[in-house]
């Protein structure tokens, strides 16, 4: 069977309709790429609402069901309807009736206290698409373990390559919620694996997304590291984790901010253009000397060579070395922070944000939607349904 | 065995037996893609649609092989990544086999007019194309998305890059980690008053590629109802910036800026205000185990996990919101009740009671102790010809349906040129050889 009516010219996931009951961002965040692309979501959430509109910031500081931004950011474009579960709710049943996709967010030990069964769930709606994401799974010895975005990046592994060469320093958090960003990712790709399943079969399934596997098959090379040479990487400041200590990538700036910028001693190119460029600037001094053309003189010299680069990004500022950088076609990048994202040029012109109008009239600046289709028409976001006013949840729908 | 398999006389196995193309099972068998892509996001994210039986032919130059294939993953020698063996195997490339798993490949060297032909008969038999070069490499190519709906009407073309394909910085150099600082996400990690810590990795090389899986994804499944292809460009720093999360609208509703002395706030949490939340030293060398305690119910199982020690009766523990103003005190009895014990014992005992912790574990520990990976079955492993047994990570759901159909290590240099040159796209042998001799293929 093939979901809802798709027509040629309207967004993408028109005429998909999703159920989503979320206790955490990962689910959230799961519904808001599908409402993002035209699918209609309804959240389902108890009468005082999502865990997550407990959680601030808040706007103007001020903490209630309708003010928490993230509850905001994760939640645009979607309708809420209150109904308290467990499973055999009667408005919940119905929904799932009519629905293609029931997104689920509940941890194992919760889906118990709730009497959550999925594959009762899964009996009552055979072409429904249930997509369950947990902790660390439906089953298995930690199953009923509980978890927050901190200890899923620790146990998923991707904490351990993250932090500073000083290692009486702890392995620190990439901040924001990662570990249930990479868990919605997997689950935003099985649903649609599983929709096509579906078209081909007639029959819906359960997905189990497991947060604690997406994190560990996503640490990039130190799995590969352990698969090949068995070698255990080491975090370094802001630079990929590796066997063995590597040059710092991170540079000061004159005007006080970082540039990333990781030398490739190995590849003639960019050390020519890295040379040209100090040179345009009377700072080449002796790196011009052609014994540096030799990569084993470079090698040995490596550290007079970061001094160099140290003292050259020291009286310049950030910007200036990001765009002159790129312009000589070395990878650099400035380390941007969020107010500084919001008003990037290269943003700005590809008109990625959404200014969203609020229900009280005012507007914010949201990030717009990650993945652009040619055929499909962009859906402006609408913001996140109120929990105090029907009258605002409807103006959403 | 013709001398066009590979190396000749080298591979005799070449693209034959179990390793043949088969017909593939899963919810995209049937499915052809000409993969032009290279390096990690756009390899990742076309791993995915072989994992689910997609026939993915990626298309490699010889003279310029896939750059994983030479970044220095060897088994038995430990190299950083940036010491590359200039005279290596090709085949020997373990990140190669790492993202290639489930792969055809061939080998067309797009820089003659032939093999740019061959190209388009390639991209003609497939429905998808896949590429993730730097902007203008497949326009010099004379491979555009009018190009190949010329070829298949149909066609979804999926362009990954790091900027995308408009905009002032659309041909700015990137790999992970500039996408990661110039997104945003690395200043967003750190202690404060110092500087970012950043990543110890390329996630975003992860996560653009799981968003072009299912941006991939979304277009096949739509295609199907709809009968429409579509182009897609995804900019890696695009996606960077929808996972900032939160703090972005800290930002632009409350005008509340993040470049301030005490952000980021390293491994405390500032919403809700958790205490204890951190990482926290245990026996062994580089050992930790991270803590979160979001409200008092966690409170009071913590201290009666930890055996309801004296200092955890202090008043200024007595509620969550003191406990977290008063975390330098707090953070140092954590890490004395936690430093002389084993990462996992303290993780399980926490856990018993129902307290949010974890062992930072590390690829070992996942890989040969974790018992919970090990009773799903996440990572697996498959035969490879030069490698030998390999291990893989595998997709982190398990599904009721079909779930991911790996029937093959990663392609060597060339391996199925037979079958498709051949096969599906009619080139007979003689040609083959001479295209092979010509430096084509």
């Amino acid at each position: 069977m093939a979901a809802g009516e798709a027509q040629v010219g309207a967004p993408i996931c028109q005429g998909l309709s999703v159920v989503e009951i979320a206790e955490d961002p990962a689910g959230e965040l799961t519904g808001k790429l599908l409402a993002q692309y035209g699918a209609q979501v309804t959240k389902v959430e108890p009468r005082e609402g999502s865990p997550n509109r407990r959680v601030g910031p808040f706007a103007d500081g001020v903490a209630g069901p309708d003010s928490s931004l993230a509850f905001w950011y994760y939640n645009t474009s979607k309708k809420s309807l209150k109904a308290e579960l467990p499973g055999e709710s009667d408005v919940l049943e119905s929904l799932l009736e009519e629905a293609d996709v029931l997104i689920l967010s509940v941890s194992r030990a919760r889906q118990d206290e709730l009497g959550i069964d999925l594959d009762a769930i899964a009996a009552r709606h055979p072409s429904l698409v249930v997509c369950a994401i947990t902790p660390f799974g439906q089953d298995g010895p930690w199953s009923r373990y509980v978890t927050s975005d901190l200890v899923s990046l620790a146990t998923g592994g991707l904490l351990n390559s993250c932090g500073y060469d000083d290692h009486t320093i702890p392995p620190i958090r990439p901040a924001e919620n990662q570990a249930y960003h990479v868990a919605a990712s997997f689950a935003h790709i099985s649903v649609f694996l599983a929709l096509m399943e579906r078209d081909q079969t007639g029959r819906g399934q359960v997905i189990d997304v497991s947060i604690h596997d997406c994190v560990a098959v996503s640490p990039e090379l130190a799995n590969p590291y352990w698969f090949y040479p068995k070698a255990l990487v080491k975090r370094q400041t802001c630079r990929h984790a590796q066997p063995t200590p590597t040059q710092p990538a991170l540079f000061s700036t004159g005007d006080g901010r970082y540039v990333y910028f990781a030398l490739i001693l190995s590849d003639p190119k960019p050390w020519q253009n890295l040379v040209e460029w100090m040179g345009s600037h009377g700072l080449a001094a002796d790196l011009t000397d052609p014994q540096y053309s030799q990569v084993a003189y470079r090698q040995a010299n490596f550290p007079h060579i970061q001094q160099m680069i140290e003292a050259f990004f020291l009286i310049q500022d950030a910007q200036t070395i990001y765009h002159e950088g790129q312009a000589r076609g070395l990878p650099i990048a400035v380390v941007n922070s969020p107010d500084d994202v919001l008003v990037d040029e290269h943003l700005v012109a590809r008109g990625f944000f959404d200014t969203v109008e609020l229900p009280g009239g005012e507007t914010a600046v949201f990030p717009g939607a990650p993945i652009r289709f040619s055929a499909y028409p962009a859906v402006p976001q609408s913001p996140a349904p109120s929990l105090s006013s029907p009258a605002a949840r409807s103006e959403s729908l | 065995m013709t001398a066009i398999r590979g190396e000749p006389g080298s591979f005799p196995f070449y693209g034959t037996g179990e390793r043949a193309p088969r017909q593939r099972r899963g919810p995209l068998a049937g499915l052809r893609v000409a993969d032009f892509c290279w390096m990690g996001v756009g390899s990742v994210a076309t791993r995915l649609l072989a994992d689910f039986g997609a026939e993915v032919i990626k298309i490699e130059d010889r003279t310029r092989v896939d750059m994983p294939r030479r970044l220095p993953l060897y088994k038995g020698e430990v190299r950083n990544y940036g010491q590359q063996d200039a005279n290596a195997d090709p085949n020997r490339g373990g990140l190669f086999n790492n993202y290639s798993r489930n792969k055809l490949g061939v080998t067309i060297n797009l820089r003659t007019e032939r093999g740019r032909e061959l190209a388009e008969r390639l991209v003609a038999v497939s429905s998808v194309v896949t590429e993730n070069f730097a902007p203008g490499v497949m326009e010099k190519w004379g491979f555009t998305y009018d190009r190949f709906r010329e070829l298949v009407p149909d066609v979804i073309y999926a362009r990954m890059s790091g900027y995308g394909h408009s905009g002032p910085h659309q041909h700015y150099r990137s790999y992970g980690p500039i996408v990661q600082a110039a997104s945003g996400l690395s200043y967003v990690a750190g202690l404060p008053g110092r500087e970012p810590s950043g990543w110890g990795l390329s996630y975003m090389d992860n996560m653009a590629a799981y968003y072009n899986s299912a941006a991939l994804l979304m277009a096949i499944w739509n295609r199907r109802r709809t009968g429409v292809g579509t182009e897609i460009d995804v900019a890696a720093v695009e996606v960077g910036v929808t996972l900032l999360g939160p703090i972005l609208l800290d930002v632009t509703v409350n005008s509340h800026t993040s470049q301030r002395p005490d952000y980021p706030t390293g491994n405390r949490l500032e919403h809700p205000h958790a205490a204890p939340h951190g990482v926290y030293p245990c026996a062994g060398e580089d050992r930790w185990v991270a803590v979160a305690v979001l409200d008092d119910g966690e409170w009071s199982r913590l201290v009666e996990a930890v055996g309801s020690p004296e200092w955890a009766g202090d008043e200024r523990f007595a509620t969550q919101e003191s406990r977290f103003k008063h975390q330098d005190l707090l953070d140092g009895h954590i890490s004395a009740w936690t430093a002389d014990k084993d990462s996992h014992e303290v993780m399980h005992l926490l856990q018993s009671h129902g307290v949010r912790a974890g062992a930072v574990q590390n690829p070992q520990d996942l890989n040969e102790f974790d018992p919970q990976l090990a009773w799903r079955g996440t990572f697996f492993e498959m035969d490879h010809h030069v490698i030998g047994p390999a291990r893989f990570e595998g997709f982190p759901a398990s599904m009721s349906g079909e779930g991911p159909d790996h029937w093959r290590s990663a392609p060597l240099v060339g391996e199925d040129n037979d079958y498709v040159f051949g096969e599906l796209l009619g080139v007979d042998e003689a040609e083959r050889v001479e295209l092979a001799e010509q430096g084509v293929i």
